[in-house]
Order: C-alpha cells, then structure tokens, then sequence
C-alpha cells in the first residue's frame, strides 16, 4: 500500500468510518464546498468603501493618494516619486501599458520584474475595505514579482473595485475570471518584520512603501 | 434558606477561621448553615493528577453530602469550579447520575458569588484599615467569572482601598500538586505576583482561594516580606471584630 | 528537532537562572498579549466568529479524509504534485528526492514548523546541498545552530546585541546595533539567494479544498519569495490543515493573525496554486505539496482531536505564565507552550514527554485566548489521565494519590489525619509560623516557605463548638 493509503486508511480508522474509502461522507464534503457558507464577521460600521479603505491602509503604513480619471494617475505616480526623490525609472505591469504615459517622462518597462527594479508599478483586482489590503492575481499581463522585488510598489486601483470584504473579493474573482490564478495575493502595506526584539521594523525582503492611487 | 457550607481541605487543615468567618458571613445573611460532617476534598488533586477514579468517589460523596440543600457556599473558587465544570464530565455514561450532578452544580457557589449574587449583600457592617490589592484565582476568574462579585463587596468595607496591582489576573503559580511537582517554575510565578503585590503599594494581599494565598504569603515571608498581609476575602468581610470573636482556640 | 522534552525539568531549572534568557522574555515576551487585546477591541462578535472558526475546524477534522482526497484531486487537476509523508523521516526523503531530481543545489526556505519536526535542514545539508532559511527569526537561529523557541517568533529570546554579534560574525561586517540596519543588513544578504536558489520551501498556513490551493500568512516578503522566483516551490505541511472553501478561509483570517502577532492583517496572504501557467512571466515551474502525517492521524477519535484544530497563532504560548518564565526552548521540541504541552507527548510519546503536560498549573489563559477553543487545559488533563493509567508517573506519586484517595474517602480516619497534621505542621512551623523545609515537600519549600496550619482544624473546633 501507497503512503497515501495508509494514511487516509488511519485516518478513516481513527474517525471510527466504515469501509476503506469515503462513500456518502464524500458527496456530503462536496455539497458543503458548493455550500460555501459565509461565516460571521464584525459589524461593518462604515458606509463609504473608498474611505475605510484609505483609513486602514494609512493604518497599515500604505500611503494614499486619489485621482478623478486613470489618465490622471501617470502624473499622480510622478507627484509621488518626486516628492520621495525616488527614480524615475519603473518597471510596470504589461495591464498598464495602455495608460497614457509618454507625457510624464517615466522610464517605464512593461514586464516581469528582475532584483534591480526600484520601483514596481501595478494595478489590483480589487481592494478589500475592512483591512485595507489589495488582490492581485498573477497572471502573463500581471506579473507577480512586480509587487514585491522592487523597494517601492505603487498600485492603481479604482475606486469601483473596492469590497467590503475578503468574501466579496472571492465571491468578485469566481465571476470574473474561470479559476483562481496561479497566485493570489493579498498585499497589506510595506513589507515588516518584528523578529528582532518584536520591534516592527518596515521594508524587510519585501517593498520599504506602498503607494496607492485611487481612481474615481 | 438552608445553606451547605464546604470548608474545603485547606481552610479546614491550615486555616479554620475561614471557614468560620465564612459561616459568620453566611448567618448574619440569615441562612441556616450547616456543615455535614462527611465532606473532606472536592477530589481537585486526584482529578488534576489524572486519577479520575478519585474524582468520582469524591464527587458522588459531594452529592450525598449536599444534595438536600437550597445552597452549597464554598470559600474557594478552585473547588467550586470544580464542581460546577468537571464532577458531570465524570460520569459520562451515568446520565441520571449527571442530571443530579447539575442540578447540585446550579446550586452551589463560591462565597462572594453567593453574597453578591444570590444574597445581594448590601452592607456588610465591616471594617478594614489599610489598602488592599485583590488577586483574581485562576479557576474562580475563569471557570466562574468572578471579578467584580469580591471588589464589589470590599467596597462596602469601611476604610477599605482597593489598589490594583498591574497583572491580577496572572497566574501565582499555585496549581495545586504543580507548585510540588514543578516547584521551580512555581517560585518564580509566586515570586512576580510577590513583586507585583509589593509595588501595588498594598498592606494586604487578598484573594479567594487559600492555595493561591499560602503560595503567596510562603513567597512573601521567603523574600523577606513580613509586614504585607496575606488574607482570605472572607476574613476582610466579616471584620476584625468578628474574626477576634471566632476564636480559634 | 533533537528531542529534549524529556529533560523538561531540567531545562527549566537553567532557563530560569539563564539571565539573558529571563531579561529578554520580561522585556519582550508581553508584547504580544497587549497587541491583540488591542487588536481584538476591532471585533465586536469574536466570540461568534470564534465559535464559527473552531465549527469549520472540527468540520474538516470529522470527515478529514474525504476532504484531504478532495483537496488532492484539484491540487493535481491544476498540475501541482501531491506527495504523502507517513513521518518526518518520510519528509526528508521526498524533498531530496525531488531536488535530486531536478539537480537542486540552492534552496531557500520560509517559515515551516514541520520541518523542524523532520529535523528537514539537516538532512538536506548531508545530502550536499544548500539551506538558506530566510524568514529573519529562523535565519537568526540559523546562523546561531540553535532552534526556535516560538512559532511564530522564534528569535524571541534573542536580543539585538545577541543578533549584532552573529552578523558580524557570519557576513564579516562591522558590528552594528541598529534594529533597521540589521534588517536591512540580512536583505542584502539574502536577496541574492532569493535570485539564484533552484528551490523554495515553504510552510503552508492552509490547504484549500475548494481550489486544491496552498496559502501562506506572512509579513516579510520571504514567503512570496520562496513562493514565486526559484522554478520549483516544494509546501510542507500536516494533513490536517485543510479548510474547506475561500468563505472558511476569509472566517479563520479575521482571528489567525490578530491571535498571533496582533496584526488585523498580516502584510501578505499568499494563495497559490500550482505551477506558472505557458504565457506566464514569473512563478514556479513545478509546484509540490507533501502532505505530512507524522502522528496527527493518531488523535482522531480521541479527545485529543481536537488540538487538531490548531491554527499556529502562539497566542496559547504568548498568554502561558509558565512559558513567560522559561521561553520555548526549554520544552524541549518543536512545539512549546500550551500547545506544546498536548502536541509533543501526542506526538514523540508520552513518555519521551512525561513532564510536559504536568507543566502547567491549568490557570486557563490560553483556553481563553485560543482562536478555535482547543480546551488546552483539558486536553492537558487527558495526558495526565493517560501517564496515571500506564503507571508511567514515579511510583512515589502514584502511591501518595492512592494514600490519598482512600483517606478522603474515609471522613473519619481524614479527620483524625488532619488533626495530628495540623499540629504536628503546627509546632514544626513556631513562632512564625513558618516551615522553612518539609520532607517530601522541598519542590515547594525550595523557594517558598510553607505557612504552617493554626494548630486545629476546622472540623475540629466545629465540633467543639457545636457540643
């Protein structure tokens, strides 16, 4: 017998279950997966999504910034880098490529991303406003590294794309997309750490700052 | 109302002015009290240790002891939790035996539950000079919710001032047979709760349960401390007028 | 994990007067309690949620098996390799095997705590190849050769000038103290690696049965590192991890991270699921899962099934008086704490771990902490049940319980006992009435003195007084 069967075999045996194999228990596994229930979450005390979004990122150390159109948010990351003397050089999301750019001057390259990106510019599938985190999916135009290899990350994100909740998101991603990506990831602010005398330091192997750029 | 009064082994071994203080509280409430001669450990160091077996003899002996009273009032959070949360699970293929059990439990309380409570004691007609610092007991805080039921009723002893120390609820390191077994790790756990009392600026150390207190005063007197108080609750209730009157000897 | 839980009395005794270990524990060991009841003011139905969190938990428990075959099937179905471990040995062996396999020679690793049960970096380092953990804790206890003392902080017994010596020492750099230059300091040592490792190893917080997904719960990055850049990402994780859908997900989420490091949110939650697609620019190009037994089918069934619930938050531990005092090391094994008092005898045998469930004094803070309401102290209790009953406890203690128990089952003999100890203990105890030592009793009088009884007992003068 396989490692496998003797470990489901033991645990069959453990829970006391007849036979060998999962019979009715099984369908029964299923139909409460397509259930899919949602659990309990604290009351929602907000009415603005965009708000409580800005709130708790500020709170996660992810700075804000707002926009009315997404052609104004190319000058919205240049106002940014400028005011933190960051470079003007990014590496960007393939997605973005058909935002109006060329006026700003921006050294952009659209692509994955390598070690010696500085700054990482990305959209996000959506925003979560009870925690202030961004979803982004992997993907061949959203490339996961872009997020996380370079020491400053910028998203644009629009406003529309704000859920209240992680069940939302979910609920957002299964009608939008075939199946789950490669990679989900729920990103909260800069990189951290607290392992050295549980003091939180910001930037560990991660981005040092996330900027975000509402839209809308 | 007629009220079982458990003295518990330690009150009745170490410290029997508590549970004549006890008493004295229960009466001036006007219960009858009485105090069945049968009783001797609610089976908390057997059962901790993991001998069920003891458990259960003490715990059907607990019932024929206290089951025809209104009450049952224990000056001890430890051996009223348990009561109230482990003698049912003991009898799980007994389920007459447990309905019984339960019924008991819902009777019995530990005493400032009881005044407080049950009796919703008012005015105590008792004094106390100095500042006292209450430690929460790890089974009567947690297992029973006791935490304003005593402050609560020290408030209504004149000259009494409550001053919190900074951890209460922590763990003195009692734990029955574990203050033996692991007397290492206990010393160290009485030792913070010593040094917490102390920088409570308190006379008197007070709590509820005489396990976590003897741990406590045995820290205390070690560390060189003979001038802070180590005091049952109920001794604080009843005043030091009725506590002189008790007369152990 | 060398295996010292069977010397937990000992290791106590010199966690205790190790002064380093006790200054850091005092200066940084609360930190965590105060950050979650902070965070937890956020929740104004935690106990709903936490009722519903242990529900999905004890779910999955009760039907494991059909949901681990659920989770395989569609794990395979998206191109990811399924592989069971019956122990930790089996662990080490299937990771080598596959990295010889593809001729690894550089693995990166993130946080996995079951593979210090396989003692996993170890094993990989005598088979020629190189380990680099790259969580900052683990990297720390790296460099050192020590192993974690806590979970999910496992440098925490470590202080900043502990961490500027081995720095210095290991990268040959001038000595530095500053907490965010030596952070900074092991990214530059470590990003290189990210880039040209041939493998990463991660833990995996959950299983996913819905999406045959792994997802991990991290705040330094590395995690995403080890998950995305080398072409093979092998998650180590025990088989009872598996939630059922992204719904349960979402409910365990809202206590996971505010339950250990009192965060509402960790910086990253990471679903992944299997290996980068034809037109994807980054991720892995093989995606491994070995689902590792070693000991957790053995609770099914028993009380102690329900320590499977277990989400690894360390709030038990964080909230333990005793591990406040001693740290995690001296549990001798991966798992310290509460937690660690149920998992280690379950899973080493009880015997190898005799000690550890009688190390606590049952206080219940951990009980009251835990995120899905594993009744630690309880569970505790069943240990002890188990060591009375296989006589594995001193004979010693086994007879004084016996001596016991028949006494207070005899009022009158109790009694009659209780009037000459109370004396004897009486006039032993003087003036002050204190005992300095006691035979049979120096555990307690050690370092507390024993206060001595007041000469008669209760009964006693009751009686007296009655007549």
């Amino acid at each position: 017998m396989s490692a496998r069967d003797n470990i489901l075999a033991r645990v069959r045996r453990g829970l006391n279950l007849p036979g060998d194999v999962p019979g009715a228990e099984r369908s029964e596994v299923l139909r409460a997966i397509n259930d899919n229930a949602r659990g309990p979450r604290p009351t929602y005390g907000w009415t603005d999504h965009a708000e409580r979004f800005s709130l708790r990122s500020k709170m996660l150390s992810t700075t804000v910034d707002r926009v009315a159109t997404l052609n104004d948010a190319p000058a919205a990351v240049v106002r940014y880098l400028n005011e933190l003397k960051l470079p003007l050089n990014a590496v960007a999301w393939p997605a973005l490529s058909a935002m109006p750019w060329s006026a700003t001057g921006l050294g952009l390259e659209f692509r994955g991303a390598k070690d010696s990106d500085l700054v990482g510019i990305t959209g996000a599938f959506c925003a979560i406003a009870e925690t202030g985190s961004l979803m982004l999916l992997s993907g061949p135009d959203t490339p996961a590294a872009v997020s996380l290899l370079p020491e400053t990350h910028i998203a644009i994100l629009d406003v529309s794309r704000i859920v209240p909740g992680m069940e939302e998101a979910w609920t957002l991603l299964k009608s939008q997309q075939s199946a789950v990506p490669r990679a989900v990831n729920f990103i909260s602010g800069p990189s951290r750490t607290a392992d050295i005398e549980q003091t939180i330091i910001i930037g560990a192997h991660g981005p040092y700052r996330v900027h975000v750029i509402l839209v809308g | 109302m007629r009220v079982g009064l458990f003295v518990t082994c330690l009150v009745d071994l170490m410290r029997p002015r508590i549970g004549f203080a006890t008493l004295k509280l229960l009466q001036n409430s006007g219960c009858e009290v009485v105090v069945p001669e049968g009783q001797t450990c609610c089976g908390q160091p057997g059962f901790n240790s993991g001998d069920r077996e003891s458990g259960r003899l003490l715990a059907q002996r607990f019932l024929k002891d206290f089951e025809s009273f209104d009450y049952v009032v224990i000056p001890s959070g430890s051996c009223t939790g348990m009561i109230r949360h482990h003698y049912a699970q003991l009898f799980p293929a007994d389920p007459a035996l447990q309905k019984r059990i339960n019924a008991l439990s819902a009777r019995t309380y530990e005493l400032t539950q009881f005044l407080h409570t049950v009796l919703h004691i008012q005015n105590l007609h008792s004094s106390f000079k100095g500042n006292i610092t209450y430690h929460d007991s790890c089974s009567g805080l947690r297992e029973l919710g006791i935490k304003l039921q005593p402050r609560q009723l020290i408030g209504q002893v004149a000259g009494a001032q409550l001053r919190e120390m900074e951890k209460p609820e922590t763990c003195c390191g009692f734990g029955g047979a574990f203050s033996i077994k692991l007397g290492d790790i206990a010393s160290r756990m009485a030792d913070n709760k010593c040094q917490d009392v102390q920088a409570s600026g308190a006379d008197a150390i007070v709590g509820g349960d005489l396990g976590c207190l003897l741990n406590i005063e045995g820290r205390l007197r070690r560390m060189g401390d003979e001038s802070t108080q180590v005091l049952h609750v109920a001794e604080v209730l009843v005043g030091p007028e009725a506590l002189a009157d008790l007369g152990e000897d | 994990m060398l295996l010292t839980s069977f010397s937990f009395k000992s290791n106590v005794k010199k966690k205790l007067v190790d002064p380093v270990l006790q200054k850091n524990m005092k200066r940084f060991g609360g930190r965590f309690v105060i950050a979650r009841a902070e965070v937890m003011k956020e929740v104004d139905n935690l106990e709903d949620i936490r009722v519903a969190a242990a529900a999905i938990r004890d779910g999955i428990l009760a039907n494991l098996d059909s949901y681990l075959i659920t989770f395989e099937e569609r794990a395979q179905a998206r191109g990811t390799t399924v592989h069971w471990a019956e122990t930790a040995q089996d662990v080490n062996r299937i990771l080598i095997e596959i990295a010889k396999a593809n001729g690894v020679r550089k693995i990166v690793k993130s946080k996995s705590m079951v593979s210090e049960e396989s003692g996993l970096n170890d094993a990989v380092a005598a088979a020629d190849m190189q380990v680099i953990e790259t969580d900052l804790g683990e990297y720390i206890l790296q460099l050192a050769d020590e192993p974690p003392s806590h979970i999910i902080a496992p440098a925490i017994h470590k202080n900043v000038e502990e961490v500027a010596e081995l720095f210095s020492k290991h990268h040959h750099t001038p000595r530095q103290t500053n907490i965010p230059a030596l952070c900074r300091e092991a990214r530059e040592q470590l990003r290189p690696h990210f880039i040209s490792a041939d493998m990463g190893i991660s833990g995996g917080n959950f299983l996913i049965a819905e999406t045959g997904s792994v997802v991990i719960v991290t705040n330094e990055g590395n995690g995403r590192m080890v998950t995305t850049l080398p072409k093979i990402h092998v998650a180590i994780t025990g088989i009872e991890k598996v939630l059922p859908t992204l719904n349960d997900l979402s409910t365990i989420l809202r206590l996971l991270p505010r339950s250990a490091t009192g965060q509402s949110i960790t910086n990253y939650v990471s679903m992944l699921t299997g290996p980068k697609g034809a037109d994807d620019v980054d991720g892995p190009e093989q995606s491994h899962i070995i689902l590792v037994d070693s000991g957790r089918s053995r609770l099914l069934g028993t009380e102690l099934q329900r320590a499977l619930r277990c989400i690894r938050c360390g709030a038990c531990m964080n909230h333990c008086p005793v591990y406040q005092n001693i740290g995690g090391h001296a549990y001798g094994w991966v798992y310290p704490g509460p937690i660690g008092a149920v998992l280690t005898p379950s899973y080493v045998g009880l015997k190898n771990a005799l000690d550890l469930p009688q190390a606590s004094t049952l206080c219940g803070a951990c009980e009251v902490v835990c995120p899905v309401k594993i009744p630690l102290p309880e569970l505790m209790r069943v240990l002890r049940e188990q060591s009375f009953e296989q006589r594995l406890r001193p004979w010693s203690e086994r007879f004084s319980i016996g001596v016991w128990r028949t006494m207070a089952n005899h009022p009158r003999v109790y009694a009659r006992f209780a009037q000459v100890a109370a004396r004897l203990l009486h006039l032993m105890g003087g003036k002050k009435g204190l005992l300095h030592w006691l035979p049979g009793l120096d555990g307690w009088t050690d370092g507390r003195d024993m206060p001595a009884p007041t000469g008669k007992t209760f009964r006693e003068l009751y009686a007296k007084r009655k007549s």
